[in-house]
């Protein structure tokens, strides 16, 4: 549904005549008068008002009852007192009421000093109680989850918890048991609340029901400060306030910013900041000397950097991941180019787009936003699944759904959260996406000859891709197409810009594409220049250079001999595993930059430089609906093992500049702002943008009007080639990356527990056929190579089909290279014994 | 006895079987009804005057008439979750002539156009929705639910839906919640169930005796009807009387007959020796009234009761003599709404539970007169400010005992501290009966605090 | 002082509640929607709960009907029998634990087959419910397969003191009746045939009957009428 119209309406508070949008509630409404109507139970992100607190009765002018401000929508004309006695005598009723059997445990109680509880029985309290009864006590804290710890003394049962579990994420796992005054917060039978937004209850809490287990009792609201930034977690970069205590981040807030993550964060993003502050963190540069990384003094790093790269020159590569900036980006870019003359610069995992189509895809006028998703008519859902590589979406999706009735399709190999969600599911082969895209192409365009062929590929058939492109054409002028990156292979590009330009998506709001990248900052980069086939702007080059895997290939046969990982650990997240290990091995110098010791650094790295962590940066990224927002530093860098000035970890700009300096290469780059500034300049869509502009809520930069010539032609396709069917005894092979691989996880105490193990997803009638039971440690293997992990039986997955997660450090999938594999049991005698 | 538009001849076991109905008119009057137009029909509802029969007494024509035209999914419930202490009309009336209610929700959901009906009967009445069901089926069968019913072009399906315990489903609202399969939590008015009810549609939702009264309207005609009774009190009731009389049961009266009347002549009076102490003349959510002969006078309609300080509520009587002590009985109401309090809304959850500890406390000998004017208070923060009417409705009959019976509340307490040697109370200070609710800060003119944000 | 603090019991309790003081438990997995690839559910159950849901425009109207069906089939609301209802309706096991808890009905905790439910409310209570339930308690409190239950006004005053025994109202009841119920439900006989409710007349019809039949060995009907002296 698109965005209905704003209209505002005059109304009178207290005697004051205040104007406010039409439809919003008197609490809200109230604001625009500065009058505070208190408030528990009401949060307008939780959807429509429950009136459980009863904390916001006022008088109505007109009607008898007092009404609770939360639930009554302003109207014209409309009297409110918020000031008379018998509000006032009902507002202390309820503080009464509440406090009844809430514990004065505020001294020592985690939320003493922010408190809503606080504030509001201070502010329309009674003063004293008359209960003189014994209050109820109970078991505190509880554990919840290993995240959450729960008071249920505390609680005021606001039903904002349960309302977040149940109809925001959905996940309806956090429920009220019992009834009245018995009633209280739990789950299913003991079971723990795990979810991938499970956090956001502790943010929602209005007392100290619900705390962090990783914030409990580590600071006092007096001793904190906040700082906002970005987190560079996922492509969306939600908006995050950092609550900071000596130099050290204590805590992860949400900053709402509704162009971006609507408020809510995913618990990677909000317990992750634990990786900032462990051991394994790198705070000083390391030289590799003999076998092992030693310690080793900024000079020696940057001196053997320098010589590794201007001996390699032109053979030297760059590979880029996690928390790169823009600045970075593009900074290392010409430290490459200009410095080296390389181009081999890569940053996608799944390879890289030819300029016209990455260009095209670039197209402001094709660009849908992140809101779009929640007023869209319908969105299509295409080979990824937001919950594991932009969770915040996943939520913005169902929020549409629920609240504006979008009609979502799903096209994934891989069953998705939103299934249950969506109008359609249709299941394609794994790597099928391509097919199925030009199978749409050919069944918009009524191309009944690739039709067939196409479907076929994308293990799908003619009918169901007939019926699809009949769902995209008849589902309404917005329609938002969110892709992974994986549908981009071969033809995929394409095949994608030959749909929208089909479906007319291009110029008009509220519609368009969305990609959702497996690398944190992939659009920055790209658009920053760091990508083998453009400049920055998507510039053209003279020489298109190797993508990721060509550089693997380059570095394996040694026809590149240095490679620059920045924040990239390709041998764990790059398909094909082998070849990595072999081309990390046998290049001749490894530098990364790494914020910890993870085992590729260990095992390949010849020069460390220490990374940033994202709450020490300053620089922009660009998140995946192209909104330039910046990093802002909350913390100091680690100080090195001297604890000297300079021995510890350095801003990366300045790494790249000294680098380039002692390449002769003057980069110009002084401070960071500098480079923001360089950066604005080359790319021309950024159209001189400040760091100012930019603020704390970020640009989005197609909004800027950029001049954009892409070609309109649709163009012609061919069939691509099925993968393999498979057949007796061999299962197809689909991977897919869970939220929680990632190197935070693997540190963060609070996390860890959530770091993935291998499984082997299968459906049902595949199970049987091999004898494997759900809970088997089951073998996948193909060709000589094999991995061990868990059997999971799920209906949901396409018979043929067997999935295994990507990023899993003990059995590493990408070790597979085979798109058929076969799966047995493995037997307990087999296994190895439990040490 | 007057007119028994419900009780004349329930007891013959045939009347529960389609054709035992069909001998004696059954379903005449559904097809005269779709051979009118639906307007027509809501008309003579409208005319009949009749209230609703389930506690709040709300003229059942004009809350059809509040249903949307139009062609959207619109839904009909019949209220059986009768669950409020001391009513149990709808149970005998469901189980001896399930056809009737079937025949008036039809009449109903013809006159608003609901295709989708629902009876949520309480899960407790096993035997009755037995009845119901096999009623339903012989109905269905016999073409009078279903698609074109009747060879006529209304269509309507019914579905009876058993609850699982608790009186808070018996609140309109919460009713749809338990029906649409959550937790039975009242919700927020506005929207009203006509606009915004069940699965989101228009939903009209009447009690089981309120929808028995359709057939009956339309044979007598809506104007002939409404001379049953009295003038705001239109029709016959059944009142369910309970407690201490010598005749239990449910007896069919038209409105307005003296109170007196129902209580001595058809329920006996008091067991012999006894009077009465007090009446709850609608169900426990009624305030009590004293059972002196200035409200055993007044007459049985839903104005006189109101005019007295308490309402008809859905009924029923319950008759508490003098050998009862009042704080027993309010003991047992507070511990009631205890119990089924949804646990929603703050001052209902907490209300009830503190009101509960306070009584015990009383009971036990444990308190003083003071908390009798703290729980009085307590009442009167409840009252109000709930989200539902279930917080006033044991607000209202423990505020009323208090109002009423005060002296043997206190009477109650002295002798409880005598018996545990706990002294006589100490007079409060600053706490009269008349000391207000807050005695602590003068309220009014407070400065918003500068710590709050 | 209105209260003498030593009297108050300040801090002697503990949670009357079952469920406050537990802990979720961390070894578990996540309760999501079971899968119906490892979440076995017997045929006729799932057929049953089916069939509920095609009746109402909402699936998860059948909540309810769902619940009463797993608890007909396992006695009580196990997590195994909300398992399987939460498969079948496609629906958090969760969910229908919250509705299960809310509703008097289900019993989350395992409880004997044959449920007596005891009113003890106003109408009841008047008339010596407590007693009855005691002497319930009494006859069958021990009894594995008995379930005993004081409940909240059943609907049916007119025969209070009364009972719900395996949903047949019985009363009025008398505490020797009690034994009678056991003894009548063990046997797998009608509970007491006489006192059924659904069996009685009118009470006009009734309480004529009773009059002419003789007084009412509980209550000697002494007609008071219009012409009671207390008039």
């Amino acid at each position: 549904m698109p965005r209905p119209a704003e209209h505002w309406v005059t109304f009178t508070v207290d005697g004051l005549e205040v104007q406010a949008p039409d439809g919003v509630m008197l609490v809200d409404g109230a604001k625009y008068g500065d009058v505070e109507i208190p408030v528990f139970c009401y949060e307008p992100k939780l959807g429509q008002p429950v009136g459980a607190c009863r904390m916001c009765l006022v008088e109505i002018e007109g009607i008898p009852k007092l009404q609770t401000a939360c639930s009554t929508p302003v109207k014209d004309g409309m009297v409110v007192h918020t000031q008379t006695q018998r509000v006032h005598d009902a507002q202390r009723a309820v503080v009464e009421f509440l406090l009844i059997n809430h514990p004065l445990d505020c001294p020592v109680c985690d939320k003493g000093g922010e408190c809503p509880l606080q504030d509001i029985t201070y502010g329309w309290g009674p003063g004293t109680s008359r209960f003189i009864e014994p209050k109820r006590h109970f078991k505190k804290p509880l554990e919840l989850s290993p995240l959450i710890a729960i008071d249920r003394e505390r609680c005021i049962l606001c039903y904002r918890c349960v309302r977040f579990s149940q109809e925001l994420s959905e996940d309806y796992q956090l429920i009220l048991l019992e009834r009245g005054a018995h009633s209280y917060v739990g789950t299913f039978d003991g079971h723990p609340y795990v979810a991938p937004f499970s956090g956001n209850i502790i943010e929602l809490c209005p007392v100290g029901a619900l705390t962090s287990r990783a914030y409990r009792f580590r600071a006092r609201p007096w001793d904190i400060e906040g700082a906002g930034t970005v987190a560079p977690t996922d492509a969306t970069h939600c908006n995050v306030e950092l609550t900071v205590r000596d130099e050290r981040v204590m805590r992860v807030l949400a900053r709402d910013h509704e162009g971006v993550d609507d408020g809510w964060l995913d618990d990677r993003t909000r317990f992750g900041y634990q990786a900032v502050h462990v051991d394994e963190r790198i705070v000083q540069p390391l030289v590799r000397e003999g076998t092992e990384l030693m310690p080793a003094s900024w000079e020696k790093a940057l001196g053997a950097a320098t010589a590794a790269l201007k001996k390699a020159g032109a053979r030297s590569a760059a590979l880029a991941d996690g928390e790169t900036t823009n600045e970075e980006a593009y900074l290392l870019q010409r430290l490459f180019r200009e410095g080296l003359g390389s181009g081999h610069l890569a940053s996608r995992p799944h390879g890289e787009l030819p300029l016209d189509a990455a260009r095209a895809l670039a197209d402001p006028a094709l660009q849908a936003t992140i809101p779009d998703l929640e007023f869209a008519h319908a969105v299509l859902l295409l080979e990824c699944d937001p919950i594991d590589e932009a969770p915040v979406l996943d939520l913005r999706i169902r929020k549409g759904i629920r609240r504006h009735h979008v009609q979502l399709a799903v096209a994934s190999a891989r069953p998705t959260a939103l299934d249950a969600q969506a109008a359609s599911v249709m299941r394609l082969a794994p790597g099928g996406a391509e097919g199925l895209l030009v199978a749409l192409d050919a069944a918009l365009s009524g191309d009944d000859g690739n039709l067939g062929g196409a479907s076929t590929a994308a293990g799908s058939n003619a009918q169901a891709v007939r019926d699809l492109a009949a769902w995209l054409r008849d589902a309404g002028d917005d329609l938002v197409i969110v892709y992974g990156e994986r549908a981009l292979r071969g033809q995929g590009a394409r095949a994608l810009l030959n749909l929208a330009a089909r479906l007319e998506l291009a110029g008009r709001d509220g519609a368009g594409l969305l990609e959702v990248p497996s690398v944190p900052n992939a659009r920055g980069m790209r658009e920053a220049g760091f990508a083998p086939g453009h400049g920055p702007g998507f510039a053209t080059l003279a020489a298109a250079a190797r993508d990721a895997r060509g550089i693997a290939e380059g570095l394996a046969s040694g026809e590149l001999s240095t490679v620059w990982l920045n924040y990239a650990d390709p041998v764990r997240f790059h398909p094909d595993r082998p070849l990595w290990e072999s081309a990390l091995g046998t290049a001749q110098v490894v530098i990364a930059v790494e914020t910890l010791l993870t085992d590729t650094v260990r095992e390949y790295a010849d020069v460390v430089f220490p990374g940033e962590a994202y709450p020490e940066k300053e620089g922009t990224l660009t998140n995946l609906d192209g909104r330039v927002q910046r990093l802002r530093p909350a913390i100091g860098r680690p100080k090195g093992a001297t604890g000297l000035p300079g021995s510890g970890v350095r801003p990366l700009w300045q790494v790249i500049a000294d680098v380039a300096r002692d390449l002769g290469l003057d980069l110009r780059a002084l401070t960071g702002a500098m480079a923001s500034s360089q950066l604005f300049e080359a790319v021309p869509f950024y159209g001189g943008l400040t760091l100012d502009e930019i603020g704390g809520r970020g640009i989005r930069w197609p909004e800027l009007n950029a001049e954009w010539d892409a070609p309109t032609e649709v163009a012609r396709l061919e069939v691509p080639a099925a993968g393999p069917a498979a057949r007796e005894g061999a299962l197809r092979l689909g991977t897919f990356r869970s939220l929680w691989a990632s190197k935070d996880v693997d540190v963060s105490p609070a996390l860890h527990f959530l770091r993935p193990r291998q499984v082997a997803e299968l459906c049902p009638q595949d199970a049987e056929a091999l004898g494997i039971n759900e809970g088997d440690r089951v073998e996948v293997s193909a060709n000589g190579t094999r991995i061990r992990g868990t059997a999971k039986l799920r209906a949901a997955v396409p018979p043929g089909s067997v999935f295994v997660a990507e990023g899993v450090t003990d059995e590493p999938a990408n070790t597979l290279t085979e798109p058929l594999v076969e799966v047995r049991r493995v037997r307990e005698r087999e296994l190895e014994p439990q040490l | 006895m007057g007119v028994q538009l419900f009780y004349d001849g329930i007891d013959d076991p045939e009347l529960r079987t389609l054709d035992g109905y069909a001998k004696r008119g059954g379903y005449e009057m559904l097809r005269k009804a779709l051979e009118m137009e639906p307007g027509a029909v809501l008309q003579e509802m409208l005319d009949s005057e009749v209230r609703g029969r389930g506690g709040a007494g709300f003229a059942m024509g004009k809350k059809m008439s509040f249903i949307p035209g139009g062609t959207m999914d619109k839904y009909l419930v019949c209220n059986a979750d009768e669950s409020e202490p001391g009513t149990f009309k709808d149970r005998e009336l469901m189980q001896k002539n399930p056809h009737l209610l079937i025949e008036g929700m039809l009449i109903a959901g013809y006159a608003i156009g609901a295709n989708k009906s629902f009876i949520f009967i309480r899960g407790e009445y096993d035997h009755q929705a037995d009845v119901l069901d096999a009623a339903v089926a012989e109905a269905r069968a016999a073409g009078y639910i279903g698609d074109r019913i009747l060879g006529f072009a209304h269509t309507q399906d019914l579905v009876v839906h058993r609850g699982a315990g608790a009186y808070i489903c018996g609140e309109e609202t919460a009713l749809l919640d338990a029906l649409e399969g959550k937790r039975g939590n009242p919700r927020l008015k506005p929207p009203f169930p006509a606009v915004q009810g069940l699965y989101r549609g228009p939903t009209l939702i009447n009690n089981v005796e309120t929808l028995m009264n359709a057939p009956h309207i339309m044979r007598m005609g809506g104007k002939e009807f409404a001379r049953l009774g009295t003038a705001n009190s239109t029709g016959t009731k059944v009142v369910s009387i309970s407690g201490c009389v010598q005749r239990p049961g449910n007896y069919e009266v038209e409105l307005g007959v003296p109170t007196r009347e129902l209580v001595y002549g058809l329920a006996g009076g008091p067991p012999e020796g006894r009077s009465i102490k007090a009446w709850f003349p609608g169900g426990s959510s009624a305030p009590v009234l004293p059972g002196t002969d200035e409200y055993m006078d007044l007459p049985y309609d839903f104005d006189s009761i109101a005019k007295a300080g308490s309402m008809l509520g859905s009924g029923a009587i319950i008759v508490i003599d003098d050998s009862i002590s009042i704080v027993d009985v309010a003991v047992k109401t507070a511990k009631f709404y205890r119990h089924e309090s949804c646990g929603k809304c703050t001052p209902c959850r907490e209300g009830t539970n503190w009101t509960v500890k306070m009584l015990e406390r009383v009971q036990s000998g444990e308190a003083t007169p003071m908390d009798l004017d703290i729980m009085a208070s307590v009442q009167e923060q409840i009252i109000g400010n709930c989200l539902c009417v279930l917080g006033d409705a044991m607000a209202m009959p423990i505020g009323s005992m208090i109002a009423h019976f005060r002296e043997e509340f206190e009477a109650h307490i002295d002798a409880a501290r005598e018996r545990n040697g706990l002294g006589a109370a100490i007079p409060q200070v600053n706490r009269g009966r008349q000391g207000g609710a807050y005695p602590m800060r003068e309220p009014a003119g407070i400065e918003p605090t500068p710590a709050v944000v | 002082m209105a209260i003498d603090p030593s009297q108050v019991r300040r801090f002697a309790h503990g949670s009357r509640v079952p469920g406050w003081d537990d802990a979720a438990d961390l070894s578990k997995d996540p309760a999501v929607i079971p899968d119906p690839a490892t979440t076995p559910v017997p045929e006729h159950i799932r057929a049953e709960i089916e069939a509920q849901m095609a009746k109402y425009p909402d699936f998860r109207s059948a909540a309810i009907p769902a619940l009463h069906i797993v608890q007909r089939e396992h006695g009580w609301c196990s997590p195994t029998a909300i398992e399987q209802a939460a498969c079948v309706m496609r629906l958090t096991p969760a969910y229908l634990t919250a509705v299960a808890t809310f509703y008097d009905m289900f019993s989350t905790t395992p409880k004997g087959r044959h449920d007596v439910f005891v009113c003890t409310n106003i109408s009841c209570s008047l008339l010596g419910a407590d007693r009855i339930h005691e002497a319930m308690v009494e006859a069958a409190g021990r009894d594995p397969d008995f379930h005993v239950k004081p409940f909240e006004c059943l609907g049916a005053c007119d025969i209070a003191p009364m009972a719900s025994v395996d949903g047949e109202y019985v009363g009025p009841l008398e505490e020797t009746d009690c034994a009678r119920i056991v003894d009548d439900v063990k046997a797998g006989r009608e509970v007491l045939p006489d006192k059924q409710l659904k069996r009685r007349k009118i009470a006009i019809e009734y309480w004529r009957e009773q009059t002419l039949g003789g007084p009412d060995a509980r209550r000697p009907s002494q007609d008071a009428g219009p012409d009671d002296p207390r008039r």
